[in-house]
């Protein structure tokens, strides 16, 4: 068995009387989707912040290739290699794709001058990489679809040395060609077997496409993880809804 | 079907439609029909050898301040006290002329006059950032505020220390100041030295007429070519935009924010001091009410040059095109005698009303009608 990338021991996260993550655990492999699942409110986003260093984890330990780390700002953790692509993903949609793709950490020659054809090239060439085939990169990111900006947002994640890709539920709200694009994208970087993805979903069927391995949270709690081929679509089913069974839902909706 | 993919959807563009998607286009036809309808109605007294130079002199004028203005709006934020900072400044630079320098340092020179003066507006851009991106408040509220309190600064300072509210008779620094000179004298002497010699620019004696463009004409290009140049080709230019545009998406890929701001709203103080530097130098007065309304004016012209008034969208050569067109009109009462000078404002009104409304067509078309 290989070494997990990113390993998550026993994480507590306290926001004053509240207990929003109650000692989660999580392992991550490189070329694997870690697809990670649970209702509203599970504590999905607390998680996915605090390995983001957007939240700092009132206990327990991250380790990065077996050894401990603590991120202190999110700037530690991209520069540990993780890259969360969140919902809104952090793009202007007045600005060419090639402005978007380096925004922050643009290619400069000597006076802070932009090399403008190398970086439309490398945009170009990362995006093709994993999918899409930009052909002008001086477009506007307004005009892309949604599946595009989200390969935009993952490219550039990539790019900038993310071993652990952070997807934050990618797929929603987008139509359904699209889910499937973006769903493309994550098995092409997966193809890749270098990078850690991290899927969060409330879609059952996508998790299942791309998804190797399972873990569920609810209230805080992991109540079910494992490889894909142990789980059975019942017992997922069960175990999305936070764990009570279809059947007794079923009652309840009969009842009314 | 399935060979199509999204990116097919988007239309090849010729290079005819690139330019007319441009933010400058709008700007610029409009540039080009008041060029003409001004050189018709004024029988081409705008445009003879004295017309021109008065042309230029406004827009400079114009060019210089609304180039910092389009800059901060497009990083997202506004400055309403453009007008004192050039109150502000004339009356810092003329009162150090006049009464030498401040703490004692003696009697002051042109050039030492503008590097103190410049440090102070500098400062004061620097105070008015930092005021905005520390508390979040709106920067129509922060530099409204600066607006009131940097003009009655200014009067005050000016009764305090000089018993009135202006500074004439100075005496004139161009003569033996190369500094002076540079600032408020006379450039280009070879375009009228060759029109000259080509047979035009006569006086009804028949000698030269007019010697030179006003320097504000230099520094007009300098600052709208360096901003140019800032904003299309460098690191500087990338953040400004992202800035402007989604603050939160930039902050969050690295682009110091509040930095970019804060330098910008010293852009403008520099921008206002170089303008009131200008008219200092050329006609050796000042006065506590100089700039009254120039805020107002720069934004408009930024906006009539295709900048978007909610940030992250504009050009530089949009803005030269709208100070172009706003300078020959407000000078056009000067050539056509018959009308009402307050026309002016009421054209004003309309082609900045229009240059909204084209503005928002345009962010529609390339957010996708967002």
């Amino acid at each position: 068995m290989a070494e997990p990338y990113l390993r998550v021991e026993k994480i507590v996260k306290k926001f004053g009387p509240f207990t929003a993550l109650a000692g989660v655990d999580l392992e991550v492999y490189p070329g694997e989707v870690h697809a990670l699942l649970g209702d509203n409110g599970a504590g999905k986003s607390t998680l996915i912040k605090t390995l983001a260093g957007v939240h700092q984890p009132t206990a327990g330990k991250l380790y990065i290739e077996g050894k401990p780390v603590t991120f202190r700002s999110p700037r530690d953790a991209s520069d540990a290699g993780i890259g969360t692509v969140y919902q809104d993903l952090a793009l202007n949609q007045l600005m060419s794709v090639t402005r978007n793709f380096f925004m922050g950490r643009e290619i400069k020659g000597p006076l802070g001058t932009l090399r403008m054809a190398e970086m439309d090239k490398i945009a170009h060439d990362e995006m093709l990489k994993i999918g899409i085939d930009f052909s002008d990169p001086t477009q506007a990111v307004g005009t892309m679809s949604g599946g595009q900006r989200q390969t935009l947002a993952i490219a550039r994640a990539i790019y900038f040395g993310a071993k652990v890709l952070i997807l934050d539920e990618p797929t929603s709200a987008l139509g359904q060609k699209q889910q499937m694009e973006v769903l493309k994208t994550i098995k092409r970087v997966k193809k890749r077997g270098d990078i850690a993805i991290i899927f969060i979903t409330h879609n059952e069927i996508h998790s299942r496409l791309v998804g190797d391995r399972f873990t569920f949270l609810a209230l805080g709690k992991v109540i079910g993880a494992g490889k894909s081929e142990s789980i059975s679509n019942e017992e997922m089913r069960r175990l999305m809804s936070g764990g009570t069974e279809m059947g007794d839902l079923e009652k309840e909706l009969a009842a009314i | 079907m399935a060979d199509l993919n999204e990116s097919d959807r988007m239309a090849k563009e010729t290079g005819l439609q690139r330019m007319i998607r441009r933010p400058e286009m709008g700007a610029f036809v409009v540039m080009i029909v008041i060029i003409f309808a001004l050189f018709w109605a004024s029988e081409g007294k705008a445009f003879n050898a004295l017309g021109l130079k008065n042309n230029i002199k406004i827009i400079a004028q114009y060019g210089i301040i609304a180039t910092g203005a389009a800059m901060l709006m497009i990083a997202g934020e506004f400055d309403l006290s453009i007008g004192s900072m050039i109150g502000f400044a004339g009356m810092a630079m003329a009162m150090m002329l006049k009464w030498g320098l401040p703490f004692g340092l003696g009697e002051a020179t042109p050039f030492t006059a503008f590097i103190f003066t410049m440090a102070m507006t500098l400062s004061l851009g620097w105070m008015i950032g930092t005021v905005v991106v520390r508390s979040g408040l709106s920067s129509f509220i922060v530099t409204l505020a600066f607006l009131f309190f940097m003009r009655g600064v200014t009067e005050v300072a000016f009764r305090l220390i000089n018993q009135s509210t202006q500074i004439s008779g100075l005496p004139d620094y161009k003569v033996d100041s190369w500094f002076a000179n540079i600032i408020g004298g006379e450039l280009f002497g070879w375009f009228y030295d060759a029109w000259f010699w080509l047979g035009g620019n006569l006086n009804r004696r028949g000698e030269q007429w007019v010697e030179g463009f006003d320097a504000r004409f230099l520094w007009w290009l300098v600052i709208s070519g360096v901003a140019y140049f800032v904003m299309s080709r460098t690191q500087i230019g990338n953040w400004i935009y992202a800035t402007g545009d989604n603050k939160e998406a930039a902050r969050a890929n690295g682009v110091p924010t509040n930095k970019v701001k804060i330098g910008l709203f010293m852009f403008t103080a520099f921008c206002a001091t170089m303008f009131a530097a200008c008219q200092v130098f050329d006609t050796n007065t000042s006065d506590a009410a100089k700039g009254n309304l120039m805020e107002l004016f720069a934004i408009a012209i930024a906006v009539v040059g295709g900048t978007l008034m909610t940030g992250g969208f504009g050009s530089i050569v949009g803005v030269v095109f709208g100070a172009i067109t706003v300078g020959l009109v407000s000078n056009a009462v000067f050539f056509i005698p018959a009308i009402d000078g307050a026309w002016f404002r009421v054209f004003l009104g309309g082609i900045l009303l229009a240059a909204v409304f084209a503005n928002e067509r345009i962010r529609k078309r390339i957010t996708g009608g967002i």
